[in-house]
């Protein structure tokens, strides 16, 4: 028992982070409906644009950040302009089919410029340990958790507070309705898709300043984040956040108390779990049924 | 109807020729892969475009067949013409385990959780090591058809997968054209309208599931004997990626469609081999321009060409009257 605090604390750490790329996720698969399994590129695409930044361009952490915000933000943006718009509004299957060819092409691209091996990051600040009691966490996690939340906290007030974000509630609430208001849908689909895009990058580049970021890691991100955005019930941010630190505790309990190897399979039973017996998620408002 | 039988029996006709025509060995084994593949594209066709769910989970089956036959094959000593229909009976359970959970769910619920068997399974041979031998996987299945025959050269193996893509046509042809079969494309078009003459949506579906995995786990059977070896990559996403991109390059919902995908898809994936590291990244961009301009499929552009040819002369013909 003298390591459950330990072990949840890493729980929610890596919580966390599958938050932060989960609300990318149900922005673009909960609430425009894209089964993007470009995710987890998005993801890795970050933790190396982010080395990119550190390691070449010499920018500290910080500026690397928002280099990498703009950059992905960008990249989402034209992402959506040029290949998820040709096939809105026809059901999942072309959609699937795209995003599978945008993750093969963009890891192997990846892996064709920068190479297989791990990139790290340059932190913000120096490795070493701070006790709390009988929880040790090094400050560079503590740093990342910060920004993290600090990052969905952002993500929240700009989908409450701006106009932008009234612009993409209306839009998922009624397109059509929207239009009709003088909204420029197209837009908005863009910069919902920009900010999930921008929203799992962030994550991938912070992790990869705990650990280390590498060209094949996406497939498996693209996977739990589906798992998290389902726990938490479609386009729920809530259920993001709350599906996101549920995965990490629960993946950090079953590694430290269980097993080690298996520990990537309990995202999947969950999933299986939560949709035979609560198919709206364990979190979400509306009573949609799968 | 029976232009689809003709083509599809004039197909298999030519096929059963060609280990007679031709003894290069590289070209035999692109044909055995082909075939292979074509077997797979059909099965997953069966679910995609008979019942109109996108199954990410193919592999399950695919893979249950290869580790069931490998299993037979390493520690019974059971020869192919036992363990290839065992490997797809043993799937056939297995499907009908995880339709009875996952075909109660639509639409994108449907897709990650048929992805999520596939990963849990994959975790499993992982880990189980005490009987999939993990990572590892299991090495020197053996390649002998009945008793100690033994399948020696690739013409064998070529007409033993010619053979089960037979069965694997055959079946989904009498599926296709059956009652249940009209009753799942009924489904597929309008789910309600079936329910309301009284299609069970829920039934046709796990028929076509079930077959799907039973031929799925056949292919996966014969995988085992032919490369003599299994490990869990055979759950792998990419093995479910090929699959997806045959069925809808050749066009879903149609028997030829899947055929001329695994062919075109096999074919391009070693011609693309010349261009080294890019190969890959030039096919994840072949994949997002067949979705953007060939979105029905090779199958869908050849309808509509033969619609557009037999729409001429008559326009032609209006024309002509207003003069």
């Amino acid at each position: 028992m003298d390591l459950f605090p330990q072990f949840l604390a890493n729980g929610l750490v890596m919580g966390v982070f599958y938050a932060l790329s989960a609300l990318g996720l149900t922005l673009i698969f909960g609430l425009m409906r894209v089964v993007n399994f470009a995710h987890g590129e998005f993801y890795m695409l970050g933790g190396v644009s982010g080395w990119f930044v550190t390691n070449y361009l010499g920018l500290d952490f910080f500026s690397g950040l928002i280099v990498v915000a703009a950059f992905m933000a960008a990249v989402g943006w034209l992402v959506d302009r040029f290949l998820i718009e040709r096939v809105r509004g026809q059901g999942e299957e072309p959609g699937i089919l795209l995003t599978i060819g945008l993750s093969i092409f963009l890891v192997n691209g990846t892996l064709l410029l920068v190479g297989p091996a791990p990139m790290k990051v340059a932190g913000a600040v120096a490795e070493g340990p701070l006790f709390f009691g009988p929880i040790a966490v090094t400050k560079l996690r503590l740093l990342a958790v910060a920004v993290g939340i600090a990052l969905i906290v952002g993500a929240h007030l700009l989908i409450r507070r701006t106009r932008l974000g009234a612009a993409m509630r209306a839009t998922f609430q009624d397109p059509m309705a929207a239009s009709l208001a003088g909204i420029r849908t197209g837009h908005v689909y863009a910069a919902t898709f920009a900010l999930g895009c921008t929203l799992a990058a962030l994550s991938g580049m912070l992790l990869a300043s705990i650990y280390s970021a590498q060209a094949s890691v996406g497939g498996l991100i693209s996977l739990k984040s589906f798992v998290v955005v389902i726990l938490g019930g479609m386009g729920s941010f809530a259920g993001a956040i709350a599906g996101g630190l549920l995965l990490g505790v629960a993946e950090a309990m079953w590694g430290g108390y269980v097993s080690m190897g298996m520990v990537d399979v309990i995202g999947f039973v969950l999933v299986i779990l939560i949709l035979l017996f609560r198919p709206q998620g364990l979190f979400s408002i509306r009573t949609e049924r799968a | 109807m029976t232009l689809e039988r003709n083509i599809l029996l004039a197909l298999l006709a030519g096929a059963a020729l060609l280990p007679f025509a031709v003894s290069d060995q590289y070209i035999l084994h692109l044909a055995i892969m082909a075939l292979f593949y074509a077997v797979l594209a059909s099965s997953l066709n069966l679910v995609v475009g008979y019942v109109g769910e996108f199954s990410l989970g193919h592999t399950a089956f695919l893979g249950t067949g290869a580790y069931t036959a490998a299993l037979l094959s390493t520690q019974a000593g059971m020869p192919m013409w036992v363990t290839i229909p065992l490997a797809g009976l043993v799937s056939a359970v297995f499907g009908f385990a995880i339709g009875a959970i996952t075909l109660r769910l639509q639409g994108p619920y449907f897709v990650i959780v048929t992805l999520s068997f596939a990963e849990v399974l994959r975790i499993i041979a992982n880990n189980w090591i005490a009987v999939t031998n993990g990572p590892m996987g299991l090495a020197g299945v053996g390649q002998n058809l009945f008793g100690d025959v033994a399948v020696t050269d690739k013409a064998g193996f070529f007409l033993i997968v010619l053979g089960i893509a037979a069965v694997a046509l055959y079946l989904s042809y009498r599926f296709v054209y059956s009652n249940a079969g009209r009753a799942a494309v009924a489904v597929r078009e309008n789910r309600y309208v079936a329910q309301s003459i009284g299609v069970d949506p829920f039934g046709t579906a796990m028929q076509a599931f079930v077959l799907g995995a039973f031929l799925a786990g056949l292919a996966g059977g014969f995988y085992a004997h032919y490369i003599s070896f299994v490990g869990p990559e055979v759950f792998r996403f990419a093995f479910m990626a090929t699959m997806i991109i045959m069925v809808l390059l050749g066009g879903k919902g149609t028997l030829i469609g899947p055929l001329a995908g695994a062919v075109i898809v096999t074919v391009l994936e070693e011609y693309l081999r010349e261009m080294q590291e890019l190969r890959l990244t030039l096919f994840g961009l072949i994949v997002m321009a067949i979705v953007l301009f060939l979105p029905n499929g090779l199958m869908g552009f050849i309808a509509q060409r033969r619609e557009q040819q037999a729409a001429k002369p008559t326009l032609n013909a209006a024309k002509e009257r207003t003069v």
